[in-house]
């Protein structure tokens, strides 16, 4: 219990680490010292004892291209990975992440929707591209959450399945949007294989309020979150007004997904992975879960995002290309190691 | 003392069909009542009601003057907890942090949990002897383990009522009295009120102060465990025959369950038999022809007499005599006047003495009208004579007009087969 502030910290730690180590990565070869030295320099007052001593391009390529990207990369990573953990907590179900369940494919839907509108007849859509992902996230979540509903219970068999499913269809549909998008098939189509390449600070600005509500709403309910582990029935006998709480929950996790996918498209597996990661490290309760998978998710995925720049240069693949290979091993080690607390 | 609990005309219906019906019960502050009825009769429907689970269609549930349904989940969670039947945990919790949920309703959004809410789950668990079982992980105790952290949670909410529904169901017996024990001792030093649904019912009788008897959604009887637990009630509600006896310490109602009787075994169409025995030796030889189905007598018996008692259990016919006294004339005369009709007569491994030697020339008797007499499973009579020759003298004469001696079941079995 005491080694939880020390854990917070250290991650925090290496989260700027990671941040700094990570933008140095490139085409470009700017030192770690270099960027450290920039980073310090921006920082005011301690800007002073730095002598700026590097080509004006480079800020330009650190600050502009390259930090925008890993930041936003830590925002998604944590986003899905807040998610994860509040999905999972919420229907008691160690398998649930926005991708599994569907609610990623509700969201690319509703983006699709809105960047095809955008795109052939120059509407103008409230909310833009985020909120109607967060739309298709709703829609779809609440369809599979219905559909794999057993009684009171949502078990794993039930709830993959219509995760599947529901996923297909809404995939199914966004392919003939793609086909009836003729010229604009590109941009959804770069947009939708999940990747963070050519991301700006509008993306972060764009993503972040929704995030920050969004996290700060399942932080909030996260002692609720714990007793609900305990079965719905026994959470409303410890005066947990469940059904409430749930949806104030589903509601958050699917807005942060929403806008999560909207700038990035479909990354898979990191809500899964980190969230079960994290909880054998410091256990299930969800006040030291969520910011605990926040931070590890973010981490973890700039640096997956770091691979996916650099492992096949110059050629860059999407980043969800790699969380699927390090995720779909982990999904199926889960599967068969865990099996007896599934509920099958 | 006041009313703690009170449900009113309370209805409530399952899909429009109706499982609880016009169901009206006060309880008062510090009872202990139980729920009992067949599955299905809606004891843990009603449950659910009174926690506010369920929404009754009609009627409603008044905890202290207020409409249950009126109050938050956090305030009812302050004055009720719940222990359930299935207990399991799916995600490790410690059983500590599990026992501080209990703590949930009594704090503020982000108040941490402070000195006093450690206090209360350290004395929760030691009440429930679960303190030992704090760090280790809720997912690998055992039914029994995990039973006692739960009702240490329940504790921990520090309810004046307390709530079960067939807390021991899936736990050996020794958990059960463990668990009982220590509901009854909340129960009396603490005035906590304890309702449970109960399936075994004789850990109803034995703990309860009150029962309530649901039969299909209505409240069938509802009293003292003596008033409630009767042949009549069982038997209508369940549709079971039972023996009710007492506690042999408690002195509580205590049931046995019969065996089933089976009618016309082996086309053998079942036969009137007189049974002579007392001070229990006929005990086994009762059970095993009533199991067979046949039409049992007895007699002369003392009242009080162990097979006396067996017998009306039973709900057989006995011609009985006052305790502790001789076979009378008058009561000689109505046992032959029973034997006449029979068509067997059984004579039990029973001592004679001055008092009950009557019954020995009632055997007699049957041997003289013609009626087929078998000895059953008799030491020698020399050694259970205590009249000084007399007994021994007219056994010896029934043996001599054809009564049949039988050591073995599987004999009397053939005799009854060829009557």
């Amino acid at each position: 219990m005491n080694s939880r502030p020390l854990i917070t910290v250290l991650l925090i730690c290496l989260a700027v680490f990671s941040i700094v180590v990570t933008t140095t990565i490139g085409v470009a070869e700017i030192s770690f010292m270099d960027v450290t030295r920039m980073f310090i320099n921006k920082i005011a007052y301690f800007g002073q004892f730095i002598q700026e001593d590097w080509p004006s391009t480079w800020e330009t390529i650190i600050f502009n291209m390259r930090l925008p990207r890993v930041v936003l990369g830590f925002i998604v990573g944590a986003s899905l990975s807040i998610a994860g953990a509040a999905f999972q907590g919420l229907l008691r179900n160690p398998l649930a992440d926005p991708y599994t369940i569907g609610v990623s494919s509700g969201a690319a839907l509703g983006a699709t929707v809105a960047i095809f509108l955008q795109n052939s007849y120059g509407l103008f859509l409230f909310g833009g591209v985020p909120f109607f992902a967060f739309l298709g996230a709703i829609l779809a979540l609440l369809f599979v959450y219905n559909l794999s509903k057993v009684g009171n219970n949502i078990p794993v068999v039930t709830l993959l399945l219509a995760g599947v499913v529901v996923s297909s269809f809404l995939s199914a549909v966004i392919s003939l949007l793609m086909l009836s998008a003729g010229e604009h098939i590109r941009g959804i189509f770069f947009w939708l294989v999940g990747g963070l390449s050519l991301k700006t600070w509008s993306h972060v600005l764009m993503v972040l309020p929704y995030v920050i509500i969004g996290s700060s709403v399942i932080f909030y309910w996260s002692r609720d979150l714990n007793v609900i582990l305990l079965g719905e029935e026994a959470a409303s006998n410890l005066g947990i007004e469940v059904n409430r709480v749930k949806k104030i929950i589903l509601v958050a996790a699917s807005l942060i997904t929403g806008a999560v996918v909207s700038v990035s498209g479909m990354i898979g597996f990191v809500g899964l992975i980190i969230p079960h990661a994290v909880r054998m490290i410091v256990g299930p309760d969800h006040r030291i879960l969520i910011p605990t998978s926040a931070l590890v998710g973010g981490i973890y995925l700039i640096w997956v995002d770091s691979a996916a720049r650099t492992l096949m240069a110059p050629i860059e693949m999407p980043v969800g290309i790699i969380t699927a290979f390090l995720g779909a091993p982990f999904f199926i080690y889960l599967l068969r190691t865990k099996r007896k607390d599934f509920r099958f | 003392m006041t009313v703690n609990l009170k449900v009113h005309n309370l209805t409530f219906c399952y899909q429009s069909v109706p499982v609880l019906e016009g169901i009206n019960v006060e309880i008062k502050k510090g009872d202990f009542v139980g729920i009992i009825g067949p599955n299905g009769s809606g004891k843990s429907t009603l449950i659910k009601n009174i926690n506010a689970l369920l929404k009754p269609v009609d009627g409603a549930v008044f905890l202290d003057d207020e409409n249950i349904l009126k109050m938050s989940r956090q305030s009812i969670a302050r004055s009720m907890a719940v222990v359930p039947q299935d207990t399991s945990v799916g995600f490790d919790f410690t059983s500590y942090e599990i026992v501080m949920m209990g703590r949930v309703p009594h704090l503020q959004r982000f108040q941490k949990e402070g000195p006093q809410d450690e206090k209360i789950v350290r004395e929760a668990m030691e009440v429930t002897n679960s303190w030992e079982l704090k760090d280790r992980s809720i997912t690998e105790l055992s039914g029994g383990e995990r039973q006692r952290v739960i009702m240490a949670r329940a504790l921990a909410q520090e309810p004046q009522i307390i709530l079960l529904d067939e807390p021991t169901a899936f736990l050996d017996i020794s958990y059960q009295t463990e668990i009982f024990d220590l509901i009854k001792t909340l129960n009396q030093g603490k005035n906590m009120t304890v309702i449970a649904v109960l399936h075994d019912l004789n850990l109803a009788s034995q703990y309860c102060d009150y029962l309530i008897l649901l039969k299909a959604g209505k409240i069938f009887k509802i009293g003292t465990p003596a008033g409630v637990m009767t042949v009549e009630n069982i038997q209508e509600v369940y549709g079971t025959k039972v023996i009710i006896s007492e506690h042999p310490i408690n002195g509580t109602p205590y049931l046995s369950l019969l065996p089933k009787r089976s009618s016309g075994l082996k086309n053998l169409s079942p036969k009137k038999i007189h049974i002579i025995g007392g001070g229990g030796s006929a005990n086994s030889l009762i059970k095993l022809l009533y199991s067979l189905g046949h039409h049992i007598s007895l007699g002369v018996l003392n009242n009080g007499d162990t097979d006396s008692e067996t017998a009306r259990n039973l709900g057989l016919k006995v011609v009985e005599e006052l305790p502790f006294s001789p076979v009378s004339e008058e009561k000689h005369r109505e046992n032959l006047k029973v034997i006449k009709g029979c068509d067997l007569v059984v004579l039990a491994n029973v001592p004679f003495g001055r008092g009950n030697v009557k019954n020995l020339e009632a055997s007699q008797y049957a041997v003289e009208q013609g009626i087929p007499v078998v000895i059953y499973d008799g030491v020698e009579i020399s050694r259970r004579d205590f009249t000084g020759g007399e007994a021994a003298k007219i056994f010896q004469g029934i043996k001599e007009k054809g009564a049949r001696e039988v050591s073995l079941e599987k004999e009397l079995l053939e005799v009854l087969e060829n009557l």
